[in-house]
């Protein structure tokens, strides 16, 4: 047979590639080197030397020296019959190689939970240098291996890209790390998924970066943080080795638990970077659990300490969920007392623990990646993100024996963590009120808006339908466009026929809800004439002139749950955009027609609405207002001046409460240059 | 002054209002004749010969164009600029007739002089870089490239912000271009000039208790920095509580430095961190294609910089001479660290003064030195890393104590207004001082910026704080008419 003659074999379902489970410094230690090397599972696609493939680009330059790297092809024989480069320190090739492997499962890791493809944060582009698009699509996330000589990874939102730095080890002690050598942190299992996740965040919630209250960045951080330690239990070998060496007992000190390992030791920590559950105590240098405490959440502001709060109370949640999947298999292997005998215990039990964990892993995980759907678009904290598990979490799943909702809200609560605004903490208060049936009631929605409501669902359906089965990810995002913005003219500028126009998302709103109370009432936006009040800008268009708002991240939620009942919701979020300044203490609304200025403050308000394709009817509409609570029924509205404030003094509290001697010095903004989303605070 | 002189009376501290930055004269009398002249640094953030000489002038008529001890404290512009500027005016009708310097300002010594050479390699780094930044920024390709994108104007703007806070810090170590750098400030290589053809220069090392018996009877200078080992000198914070601000602390980055020193340089092989095989001739095409180019990296690595110019200032801070001046009879002393940092605070009470305490059976310590302190030149113009907290103010608890700070907001790096004053060590000093803090000048310098509320607003409420006879002889002792100095005299 011609070599050219390869389509009579059919593509294979995967691509191994060999890489570390953690880092390089795991290989190094007698007891976890044997576990330390895994083989990725990664879907088969077409790629090409870079590697570059529909998601990624790995692009091998290093700017500190001005040298581009020779880049691997991972499809040579020699490289696709030994599942890949042998994994190196010193090989640049293998780098690309490992980066490639973790970032594709990472986006796997989400796809899966989402079900649906990831996009990348679209490029926004300035329309006064004459820009025809203010949005464009994205599609491939870069990533340089080598880029900065920094003991720091950072995912750039501006240039939709990964920069990893490598730099020389500094450890403690020499025993620790031989000093002086070279740390790369694309060698980090942890580094390259917390990056990674980093960007599809900021792809779906682009408002999570700016740091309204103390929780959002921190809420980046820890999201982060999560995947990546959430992943360790996917690597059988390394999972089955953990639990036997910690004897099923997760919460004793284990590599699972634990993030950055090399990199911690390489820059003079005793241990990895950051620990779900204990850290090695500097001075006595033994391992030691966390106490939660919630004094924490109230006085622990830099993001990545913060946000360890939160990994710290989901990895508590998985705990506990494990130790009661566990607890009859344990009870079976010590003759029903629960306790097991001294000494290494059966690799059978091994297997079937690790099973369990990898099970409750793979659940948290899921649950912590679709409660993203649940999420208000602007200002997240803690507390709307515990209300978003346990909402999406009761959509899909509405039996939980082995009380998962219940382990989130234990969590949370002996942190300290309250959502605002609810009654007590149970299932039902802090899951999302639900618009139903709402329709003659005197409260809620009234029915001439439960129609309005019926037409954008039926709209939606449509949507649903022609994104469904498209599994380009160009023109998912074209699609989506088209429904948001509008579709009136084809590629070449003709007018479409009038059965082929899209009437957008965008033009609906404004057209049905302009001055409607209802949906101000239901989204806490200004929609009726007040907009100026609270210095929201003036869009005009065609024939409409009134409230500026904006929508984003139209999109599907298609899932299954574990009783075969199917979940078929589309969510979009509306963002509104007051512009202000404070003067004397008090607010003073930007006039609606000023244009930008550097002088504005700006407070943002958004709303998620989620609209169920079957029933046809809006389900849930998940706010953060702008209109001031109690303001809503009133004919004037006023700005929500309690969150205002709060998010003003934060912002101003900033210098005092989160930054750094660097941001002191060079500015907070300026600090941000190069660690929009660094692996670490370094400052 | 050969003849034996009687016990020193009182002091007159005088403080030149340069700008942000030392320049102190402290006159030890014994009755009404002059016993003793001590400079302690010239400095000041920038001025020119024109702005800086009237000053300069008023010092040498104060003493006479004669001074018995020149102390600098450490090779920073805002403490040695002065005698850059003003070099004719040291050079000419002035008699220095001893210089202190600390002990790693000794050239001969070989430990210093291989640190200095490496140190200053770091600083030419850090020179360079921010060259390199200047040029980018000022190509007009970078900021059209920019305004594309949305934030992108607000984006180079911070770019810009960054740029001029780095420049600050790299202004303050280098008077020009490093090329020929010999590793010293202009101002530094005058004063040590200065030392060559008249005075004597001594390196002071930290526990020496230096005595002038001929010309100070009764005086003591007890050396406290700086730290003789250098992992104090390169510390710059310390723990929660112990000083005013924590953060983690790590080195100097080697291999950032080594790029950065190697920019203009063709052949940068040596720097690279494979075998060389691995190096492409050729650029990626995705890289290459200009449509792209709002995602290329070439110069997001020089962001660095900016914790290489945090570390290289505070190694500076910390390399400040620190003395305290004790007066024998009265056990009151004068502190004077330059602008040291935590990590020097901290080596000073590790020092063995082998001499009695005055207030113990044991030994005199550091602690008790600081108790006894009725004036402190506040270090590094009341920014939260010059003071030590635990270890520093918290200890001086004399009622006496007067504060000195050298900040000035009409000169100074508009960088370093966010650091400079810290509120938490004003409310300190405030408190200790009843409001006895004298600033440079209190003009416009904030209390609460938030708030706004003006230092000055705070200071005047903390002085109703004094009793009578305490405000009775601040007002007496304090000469604040001067436009070109304030003076404090103390009675010891």
């Amino acid at each position: 047979m011609e070599k050219s003659e390869f389509h009579f074999y059919p593509n294979p379902k995967f691509r191994r590639l060999r890489g570390y489970a953690f880092d390089p410094s795991i290989s190094l230690k007698l007891d976890t080197s044997s576990v330390n090397l895994v083989e990725y599972k990664i879907k088969w696609e077409k790629i090409e030397v870079g590697p570059v493939g529909e998601y990624i680009e790995v692009i091998d330059f290093d700017p500190t020296i001005g040298q581009f790297y020779k880049a691997v092809d991972l499809d040579h024989p020699n490289v696709l019959s030994q599942h890949g480069l042998d994994p190196s320190e010193s090989n640049p090739l293998f780098h690309q190689q490992m980066v490639y492997a973790v970032s594709m499962t990472t986006i796997e890791r989400f796809e899966k939970a989402l079900g649906r493809k990831i996009l990348w944060s679209s490029r926004l582009l300035n329309r006064d240098k004459g820009n025809p698009e203010y949005a464009q699509y994205v599609k491939c996330l870069r990533i340089y291996p080598h880029a900065i000589r920094d003991a720091n990874a950072y995912y750039s939102p501006q240039k939709k890209a990964i920069l990893f730095g490598y730099f020389l080890a500094n450890p403690i002690e020499d025993s620790i790390m031989m000093p002086g050598s070279m740390v790369f942190t694309c060698l980090s299992h942890d580094i390259i998924a917390h990056e990674v996740t980093h960007a599809i965040l900021d792809g779906m919630h682009r408002s999570y970066s700016e740091a309204t209250n103390p929780d959002v960045l921190a809420f980046h951080e820890a999201f982060a943080d999560i995947v990546a330690l959430f992943q360790h239990f996917t690597f059988p070998d390394v999972l089955a080795h953990q639990i036997s060496k910690t004897r099923g007992d997760l919460l004793n000190e284990n590599l699972l638990a634990q993030l950055a390992n090399q990199f911690g030791d390489a820059i003079g920590f005793y241990g990895s970077l950051r620990d779900a559950i204990g850290k090695v105590n500097v001075k006595t240098k033994k391992w030691e659990a966390h106490q939660p405490s919630p004094m924490d959440y109230l006085t622990v502001f830099e993001p990545h300490k913060r946000g360890s709060i939160l990994v710290a109370a989901i990895f508590e949640a998985f705990n506990n969920i494990y130790r009661l999947r566990v607890a009859d298999l344990l009870r079976i292997a010590s003759n029903g007392s629960g306790i097991l005998p001294l000494g290494e215990i059966h690799p059978d039990l091994v297997k079937r623990l690790s099973i369990e964990a990898s099970k409750t892993a793979s659940h948290i995980m899921n649950m912590c990646i679709r409660a993203l759907d649940y999420c208000p678009p602007v200002d997240i904290t803690f507390g709307d993100y515990l209300r978003a598990i346990i909402t999406a979490d009761l959509e899909l799943v509405p039996e939980d024996p082995y009380n998962y909702r219940l382990s989130f809200i234990d969590a949370f609560r002996r942190r300290g963590i309250y959502p605002n605004g609810i009654k007590n903490l149970s299932n039902e208060s802090l899951r999302h009120p639900i618009h139903e049936n709402l329709g003659k009631s005197g409260q809620g929605i009234d029915s001439d808006s439960d129609d309005l409501f019926r037409i954008i669902a039926e709209f939606l359906t449509d949507y649903a339908d022609a994104i469904k089965y498209t599994s380009n990810r160009k023109e998912i995002y074209e699609i989506t466009k088209d429904y948001i913005s509008g579709k009136y003219e084809d590629e070449d500028g003709i007018d479409l026929e009038s059965k082929k126009r899209i009437l957008g998302l965008h033009r609906r709103i404004e057209v049905k809800f302009n001055k409607s109370p209802e949906f101000s009432k239901l989204t806490g936006l200004v929609f009726g004439s007040d907009y100026h009040l609270l210095g929201i800008k003036t869009s005009k268009k065609g024939n409409y002139k009134g409230a500026a708002f904006q929508i984003q991240n139209l999109r599907l939620v298609s899932r299954t749950g574990p009783d075969g009942n199917q979940l078929n919701q589309v969510v979009f979020s509306i963002i509104q955009t007051s512009r202000y300044k404070i003067v004397d203490g008090s607010f003073l609304p930007i006039p609606s027609d000023e244009s930008e200025s550097k002088n504005h403050s700006l407070f943002r308000g958004g709303c998620t609405l989620i609209f169920d394709l079957d029933s046809k009817k809006l389900k849930y509409a998940i706010s953060k207002p702008l209109i001031g609570f109690g303001e809503i029924f009133s004919d004037n509205y006023k700005i929500d001046e309690k969150r205002l404030k709060a998010e003003y003094d934060f912002q101003s509290d900033m210098v005092e409460k989160v930054e750094s001697e660097y941001s002191r010095y060079f500015g907070s903004k300026e600090a941000k240059l190069n660690e929009p989303f660094s692996f670490l605070h370094q400052h | 002054m050969s003849s034996p002189k009687q016990k020193i009376s009182h002091v007159e501290v005088r403080m030149f209002k340069l700008g942000t930055g030392d320049c102190f004269v402290i006159k030890f009398f014994s009755g009404q004749s002059t016993s003793f002249k001590l400079m302690i640094d010239a400095g000041c953030w920038s001025g020119d010969s024109d702005k800086i000489s009237p000053y300069i002038m008023a010092l040498k008529e104060y003493v006479q164009n004669q001074i018995d001890l020149l102390v600098i404290t450490h090779e920073h512009k805002d403490h040695v600029h002065a005698f850059d500027v003003c070099q004719k005016l040291f050079t000419k009708d002035f008699t220095i007739n001893e210089i202190w310097m600390g002990w790693s300002e000794n050239d001969d010594d070989p430990r210093v002089s291989d640190w200095k050479r490496e140190f200053g390699e770091k600083k030419k780094a850090l020179f360079k870089i921010t060259k390199k930044l200047k040029s980018i920024n000022e190509d007009p390709e970078t900021r059209s490239q920019l305004s594309f994108e949305k934030g992108g104007d607000e984006l180079f703007s911070i770019k810009e912000n960054f740029l001029a806070s780095l420049s600050a810090f790299s202004n303050l170590h280098f008077d020009d271009d490093p090329v020929g750098y010999k590793g010293l400030l202009k101002g530094m290589e005058v004063v040590k000039k200065l030392g060559k053809s008249g005075g004597v220069i001594n390196f002071r090392t930290p526990g020496e208790i230096i005595e002038k018996k001929v010309n100070l009877p009764g005086v003591r200078f007890y050396i406290l920095g700086p730290p003789s080992v250098w992992e104090e000198v390169k510390k710059e914070k310390g723990k929660k509580g112990e000083s005013y601000e924590h953060n983690n602390d790590l080195p100097i980055n080697e291999g950032f430095s080594a790029a950065a020193l190697a920019l203009d340089s063709l052949d940068k092989s040596n720097l690279c961190p494979f075998n060389p095989k691995y190096a492409a001739d050729n650029k990626v095409e995705s890289y290459k294609n200009q449509d792209n180019y709002w995602r290329n990296i070439d110069n997001d690595w020089l962001n660095s910089s900016g914790m290489l110019a945090l570390r290289i200032n505070s190694k500076t801070n910390n390399l400040s001479l620190a003395i305290a001046i004790e007066f024998e009879e009265s056990g009151k002393v004068l502190l004077f660290p330059g602008d040291a940092e935590f990590g020097s605070w901290e080596s000073w009470h590790k020092i063995n003064w082998g001499v009695k305490s005055r207030t113990c059976k044991g030994y005199l310590t550091t602690e008790e030195l600081l108790n006894r302190t009725v004036l402190y030149k506040v270090a590094h113009h009341l920014s939260h890393n010059g003071t030590a907290k635990k270890i520093g103010l918290d200890m001086m608890t004399n009622s006496e104590l007067v504060a000195m700070a050298t900040l000035d907001y009409h000169n100074i790096s508009s960088h370093w207004k966010s650091t400079m004053p810290n509120m938490a060590i004003i409310d300190d000093l405030l408190g200790k001082t009843k409001g006895r803090l004298l600033v440079l000048n209190e003009r416009d310098v904030p209390y609460d910026r938030k708030k706004n509320i003006q230092l000055t607003d705070e200071i005047i409420r903390h002085r109703l704080t004094m009793s009578e006879d305490e405000r009775n002889s601040f007002i007496e002792n304090l000469n604040s008419d001067n436009p070109l100095f304030i003076q404090f005299r103390i009675e010891v």
